[in-house]
């Protein structure tokens, strides 16, 4: 590695704190400048904060099913959603103190408010109160992410029409909720609401809930919403709506009138590229204003580097995480590569989703030739004995080599239970090789097994199928 | 001993005739097949089905199973008691547990399924 280098990142989210952490680990000197709040929207507005009331959510409706099976309580259970949010606070605190622990045990100095490149080795920091900070260094990673949704036509006003930020912190349960987009988040949003009693109606321009998503998970996570009593209103947009002292009153394209407490705004996030001095600095943005990036994280200007949402390629915290340790890798003198073929994600409607590689679909549309495999949680011990069995995994494999191309589980446990499915592709895994590894019973991932031997018939735990 | 008055078809729908309208339901064999039902699927009131086409799915503790139409018409009624306890289907397949009445569209077809004997034969072939 070179000698010791100083680094300046702009935005401490994910993708910019793991690389601050990172660059100090491989000795630079590292400063790190933050507007809001170190963490990022993930673990600020988004990912920890949805997380940890989903839970509770989910834990009040297995405990209610419990109820049945012989688990007592005083009374009925409900949700305090004011006591949720202040626990949901104090997991967010801890973390975000966490990380400034981390940040002082590296020595990394970090300088609160805006950062805007000067040059392509001089930054320029604006505090709230106006104070100026000059920093200089010999690399800068532009890490600003991406904003809450700013169209033109649902403008935010924080109590009638929301975000997902404000969304994470209501006191009150409303009655009723319009959520505009089926995407990830709006499907997260669905879920939450409809476990807290609201009335959930979904606006989905598409004719489908998670448009990315394998046909198989999204048919079991459609059938999960109807239990939910989740009004989908599907290849449907919001023709008109207003704001009244009842709530909002929205019609829809179909001519469906609907009316509701509040209306989520799920479409439309915006990368963070704009008054950052790129265009002074000559680092070149793309038609939706994402940062243009080289595999190495290193935009149009040497030694300027971009990496998380703002960037465009992926809207995953650790998909940033991962750039971030890229970009640092390069400017510190041992670079590496971004390869974007292996990224599990998890979707926390519940129940959960975790996937990696290409779905059905997308491995008919490229022509590959392909064998599927199949496994349903109901046929699992363990999920029979805790009493979660909706659920699927699947495998996709090349129906030649019997490489692993995709995996897609929707169930308890999916996101974490996708990793070994990740695993095996990163290493050119065969169905043949998960199959062949013993997996501990009772467990859930002997799903995972079980699929992999549905590629050849051989599941065990299945109903025979009929020749 | 399945209802006499009532038709059945090889899939385990049974269909009970009254002018032009038949109620449909699933068979004591299919419930007892499927296990403790937690989830139907229930189609729209106004959809028009062929014979043998989709009707519905049906989820239980086991499987998540397709329920076909016997005959051809349009759906005029639901059972939505079965939206908050699906558990009829177990409990009273033949009575509470009814899934939808479809208009017939070609009566005809009725004579082509099976009665409760031809049935009761059918299932111990099967057996």
């Amino acid at each position: 590695m070179s000698s010791l280098k100083r680094l300046i990142i702009i935005g401490a989210g994910p993708g910019g704190y793991v690389a601050a952490i990172r660059a100090a680990q491989l000795g630079a000197q590292v400063t790190i400048v933050e507007a809001q709040a170190v963490g990022g929207v993930c673990l600020n507005w988004g990912c920890i904060p949805s997380k940890t009331l989903l839970h509770l959510v989910d834990l009040g409706e297995r405990a209610r099913h419990a109820a049945a099976w012989g688990l007592t309580f005083e009374g009925p259970i409900g949700f305090d959603l004011k006591r949720m949010i202040a626990r949901k606070n104090e997991v967010v605190q801890s973390l975000v103190k966490g990380i400034s622990t981390l940040f002082k045990q590296w020595n990394i100095q970090q300088v609160t408010g805006r950062g805007e490149l000067v040059t392509d080795r001089q930054v320029r920091v604006t505090d709230a109160q106006g104070g100026i900070t000059h920093l200089e260094a010999e690399a800068i990673i532009v890490a600003t992410g991406s904003s809450w949704p700013q169209l033109p036509q649902f403008p935010i006003d924080g109590e009638r029409v929301i975000s997902s930020k404000e969304a994470l912190d209501l006191t009150e349960i409303p009655r009723s909720i319009i959520i505009v987009g089926g995407g990830v988040e709006g499907c997260e949003f669905a879920c939450l609401f409809s476990g807290l009693g609201s009335q959930v109606t979904v606006v989905e321009m598409m004719p489908r809930l998670l448009p990315t998503e394998d046909d198989d998970v999204m048919a079991i996570l459609t059938r999960e919403f109807k239990k939910r009593k989740i009004q989908l209103a599907l290849n449907t947009t919001i023709h008109d709506w207003q704001s009244t002292t009842e709530g909002i009153q929205a019609t829809l394209s179909s001519g469906q009138s609907v009316v509701a407490d509040t209306m989520l705004i799920s479409v439309g996030r915006r990368m963070n590229s704009r008054g950052l001095g790129l265009e002074t600095v000559g680092v070149k943005t793309g038609s939706r204003e994402e940062i243009v990036v080289d595999e190495h994280m290193e935009t149009t200007v040497p030694g300027v580097y971009a990496i998380g949402d703002v960037t465009g390629k992926s809207m995953l915290a650790h998909v940033a995480s991962a750039q971030g340790k890229v970009a640092v890798a390069h400017a510190l003198g041992t670079p590496q590569s971004m390869n974007y073929d292996v990224i599990p994600a998890g979707i926390f409607t519940l129940p959960e989703i975790g996937r990696v590689g290409v779905t059905e679909q997308q491995a008919n549309e490229r022509g590959l030739q392909i064998s599927v495999g199949r496994f349903r949680y109901g046929g699992l011990g363990k999920a029979q004995a805790v009493g979660e069995i909706t659920g699927q995994f699947k495998i996709i494999a090349d129906k030649q080599s019997q490489k692993i191309l995709g995996m897609h589980i929707i169930g308890p446990h999916a996101a974490d239970l996708i990793h070994e499915g990740a695993l095996a592709m990163q290493h050119g895994l065969t169905v043949t090789d998960v199959a062949d590894m013993i997996h501990a019973h009772p467990t859930l991932s002997e799903g995972l097994m079980e699929a992999a031997e549905d590629v050849d018939g051989l599941a065990i735990h299945q109903a025979r199928k009929r020749t | 001993m399945e209802p006499q008055d009532l038709r059945y078809h090889k899939e385990h729908e049974w269909i009970r005739v009254e002018g032009t309208k038949a109620t449909l339901g699933i068979s004591n064999f299919a419930q007892d097949a499927l296990g403790d039902v937690v989830f139907i699927d229930l189609p729209d009131v106004g959809a028009t089905l062929a014979a043998e086409a989709e009707l519905g799915e049906v989820e239980s503790t086991k499987a998540t199973s397709t329920i076909y139409s016997p005959v051809t018409g349009s759906v005029v009624q639901i059972n939505q008691e079965l939206e908050d306890h699906p558990e009829l289907l177990n409990q009273d397949p033949y009575g509470r547990g009814w899934i939808a009445v479809l208009e017939l569209s070609n009566p005809a077809e009725v004579d082509l399924l099976m009665t409760a004997e031809q049935y009761e034969a059918f299932l111990t072939s099967q057996a």
